[in-house]
């Protein structure tokens, strides 16, 4: 059928591979061309446009009187749309009464059961928690070199946290992470945070003061990203290793296609192919694997943060709990003990002072038999 | 990230009171902004923000909002249905009271649907839609990105579709896109070269493997389909059947838009366009009447209730892929192809269809069966 118009399938406008679940594969490079190619350059500028043009331009393409066109304007204002008389007070914290709307009706309900409760104890941390996004909301940098260009890609990304324990899997605790298309995935990759990053192996029972000298951020440097098949490896230092290789030759011998390799510090986000809303992975360490979710990718606003140097921006990040010491039970542990015939329960929490009060007499001696290991709680970032 | 919970407590009511603006908007038949303000005002639409909605929990609404109306700006809903949410969106965008607004968001994928329906608007001198649509991306009020929604992978949760309003759809166009003027052309063209070669092969023509006026007959299928979508919709309003007329003449000269604008007078009855021939019977601006002089009212029709849901459900093809009307089995190498519903007038057209189509092939061997008890219905073996 030679009707059929919407056969012309352009690649790069992304589409639904499962519909409100994640799309087809696209190039983001080609896909911000393609929305460059659509609009107009004033359409995504930041600057203001001016009333009088748009007016102008508008009663060109129309061919209508300027009286028509005021006329047009006085009913098309925003005015035409408040439903209260100009003086009387308006009170939007609450539900005006006797409401129609479906929406009013089930809000009134929720408002009125509220209301019937003690005072609810708002959590502070929450509280600045929901702020956390509209943080930089706005900001424009003092100079102007690092104003985010008109027509840049804003990327969301979610990165989850890699132990995800059963019964929590529904809440699915993240960091939402916002980039540009002109950073590379080493910017992505330095911006996630993660305690495994900070853990310090060896037992330090008999050292303790040594503990905080390596951490495995600095030791164990390798990284990769997997995206659509491609496996982009760090490679900036030299003890970086490849990690992915084993995967690629595990999967040489079985029935997969054929990965591919790349260095992360050489690609951006322009270059990558992708499909927004699927996972991906992120492993470092080793062993730390992180989901990773692209939620969303988009072209820059004026109302988006502007400044280049606040980006990869951190816009959600869920709050762990953290474990107290097992003494006190006021400050975050830091020493983990097994074996110890002084704790209560193997292993065991106990802050600094503690562990210091209870495991080591004044001069510093070891008291007793145990093992210590350094505990990097993972409500550190908080 | 929104909660999922709260998510879809929000949507059903808030669903619930679009379709109530919609559906009042809809009755009104026309798309002037100012009707729409008259109902929006009726039912204080701006109080949807009121309450003391804590924390995030504004404006993971107000993206909501924006969202639930955003689906009312697309096909498949009528053109009346598609203005009415531009002016949901334009109204929600300014009642909002989260603070930076929350914006509208445009995928690429829907882009092309917006321009054409900014061209239809332009075309159809709707000049408040149009100035609307400025409006909106002049006041940056637009996200221009890669999919409508932030998508998460939430695959365990049940995804939640957004139903299709049966009243607000479109009339169904089918038989329209099946045989377009394009098609139709198409169609002319390889008949007159079939002709030719014909011609110049042999010294007499005594084969006729094609129609002669297939075209034609094709033409007329479509036509009286038509007739027959006007008839039953506006219960023999001489005007549509006079102006259905007056579209015969111009199939040749494929303008699409020409087509979208005469169904969409028919679907609702605000701006009577005339077509280029009768441009001068054109209806003048009537500006002693109204203070707004830049739209003319056309007489209003007076739609009847709109059938139950069953009734539409009978009268038009499903949607959703299999079409009641059709059964379709295949034994060996035979090819049954049976019309169950001879009463559905759609099929009826369709089986026409087929016949003049068939008789292309006939040559091949084939045949087709009209049984005589079953009017409307044929199977092709």
């Amino acid at each position: 059928m030679a009707a059929g118009s919407s056969s012309n399938v352009n690649e790069n406008i992304p589409v639904f591979e499962y519909k409100d679940i994640n799309t087809k594969p696209f190039h983001v490079g080609s896909f911000r061309t393609a929305w460059l190619e659509k609009l107009k350059p004033i359409d995504y500028s930041y600057e203001d446009k001016y009333e009088e043009n748009e007016d102008a331009d508008f009663a060109k393409e129309m061919g209508i009187a300027p009286e028509t066109l005021d006329e047009l304007k006085a009913i098309c204002s925003v005015d035409t749309l408040r439903c209260q008389a100009e003086d009387e007070p308006l009170d939007t914290n609450v539900v005006p009464p006797d409401p129609t709307l479906q929406t009013l009706i089930q809000r009134k309900k929720k408002q009125d059961y509220k209301g019937t409760l003690r005072i609810d104890k708002i959590s502070r941390v929450d509280h600045y928690q929901d702020e956390l996004e509209s943080l930089a909301v706005g900001k424009r940098p003092e100079d102007p070199v690092d104003l985010v260009p008109e027509g840049e890609i804003i990327l969301s990304i979610n990165v989850l946290y890699p132990a995800i324990f059963e019964r929590f899997r529904y809440v699915r605790p993240h960091m939402t992470l916002q980039m540009l298309g002109s950073h590379s995935l080493v910017d992505l990759r330095d911006a996630i945070c993660c305690i495994s990053d900070l853990q310090v192996f060896g037992e330090f029972s008999n050292t303790p003061d040594m503990a905080p000298d390596f951490i495995s951020k600095d030791h164990f440097k390798s990284a990769f990203f997997y995206f659509e098949g491609v496996f982009y490896n760090d490679m900036r230092h030299p003890e970086c290793q490849d990690m992915s290789e084993t995967t690629i030759d595990w999967a040489k011998t079985r029935d997969f296609p054929t990965f591919h390799k790349a260095k992360m510090e050489d690609t951006r986000f322009y270059d990558l192919k992708v499909k927004v809303g699927y996972p991906y992975l992120f492993c470092h360490q080793g062993d730390c694997e992180h989901v990773v979710i692209i939620t969303d990718i988009r072209l820059a606003h004026k109302d988006d943060c502007l400044d280049r140097k606040l980006y990869p921006l951190l816009t959600h990040k869920h709050r762990v709990m953290t474990r107290k010491c097992a003494v006190c039970h006021v400050y975050i542990g830091r020493w983990l003990t097994t074996n110890d015939p002084f704790a209560p329960n193997d292993p065991c929490l106990f802050c600094e002072r503690c562990f210091r009060m209870l495991h080591y007499d004044k001069k510093g001696n070891k008291l007793g038999q145990f093992l210590a290991y350094p505990y990097v709680d993972p409500g550190a970032f908080n | 990230m929104p909660n999922g919970k709260a998510k879809d407590r929000f949507l059903k009511p808030l669903v619930a009171d679009y379709e109530e603006l919609l559906g009042r908007f809809q009755q009104t038949e026309s798309v002037r902004f100012e009707e729409f303000t008259a109902i929006w005002r009726n039912m204080g639409f701006s109080s949807v923000f009121y309450g003391s909605l804590a924390g995030n929990e504004m404006r993971e609404f107000c993206h909501l909002t924006l969202t639930m109306a955003f689906n009312y700006f697309l096909p498949p809903y009528s053109f009346q249905i598609r203005v009415g949410g531009l002016y949901l969106l334009y109204g929600l965008y300014h009642t909002q009271l989260a603070s930076p607004k929350e914006k509208i968001r445009i995928a690429l994928k829907d882009w092309e649907q917006i321009q054409k329906f900014y061209q239809d608007s332009v075309n159809s001198q709707h000049y408040d839609a149009v100035y609307i649509i400025r409006k909106l991306i002049a006041e940056n009020a637009v996200l221009y990105t890669a999919m409508p929604q932030m998508l998460t992978f939430r695959v365990k949760k049940k995804p939640q579709h957004h139903k299709v309003c049966e009243e607000f759809r479109d009339r169904p166009e089918r038989v329209k896109d099946l045989i377009s003027t394009d098609m139709l052309q198409e169609v002319a063209n390889i008949q007159g070269h079939h002709e030719r070669l014909k011609a110049s092969v042999l010294e007499r023509s005594s084969i006729a493997v094609t129609q002669q006026d297939l075209p034609a007959r094709l033409h007329s299928c479509v036509l009286e389909f038509l007739h027959w979508q006007d008839r039953h919709e506006n219960h023999g309003d001489a005007d549509h059947l006079v102006y259905a007329e007056e579209k015969a003449q111009q199939v040749e000269s494929s303008n699409r838009a020409q087509l979208l604008a005469s169904i969409k007078t028919k679907s609702y009855g605000c701006l009577a366009e005339a077509s280029r021939s009768r441009r001068h019977r054109q209806v003048e601006m009537d500006t002693s009447i109204s203070g707004t002089g830049y739209i003319k009212q056309a007489p209003k029709y007076h739609k009847s209730r709109a059938p139950s849901l069953k009734a539409r459900t009978n009268k038009n093809l499903c949607g959703e892929g299999q079409s009641p009307g059709f059964r379709c089995k295949v034994n060996n190498s035979l090819f049954d192809f049976e019309a169950v519903d001879p009463y559905n007038d759609t099929v009826r057209a369709v089986v026409e269809l087929i016949r003049v189509v068939h008789n292309v092939n006939e040559w091949h061997g084939t045949q087709l069966l009209l049984p005589e008890q079953k009017e409307g219905s044929c199977v092709v073996r």
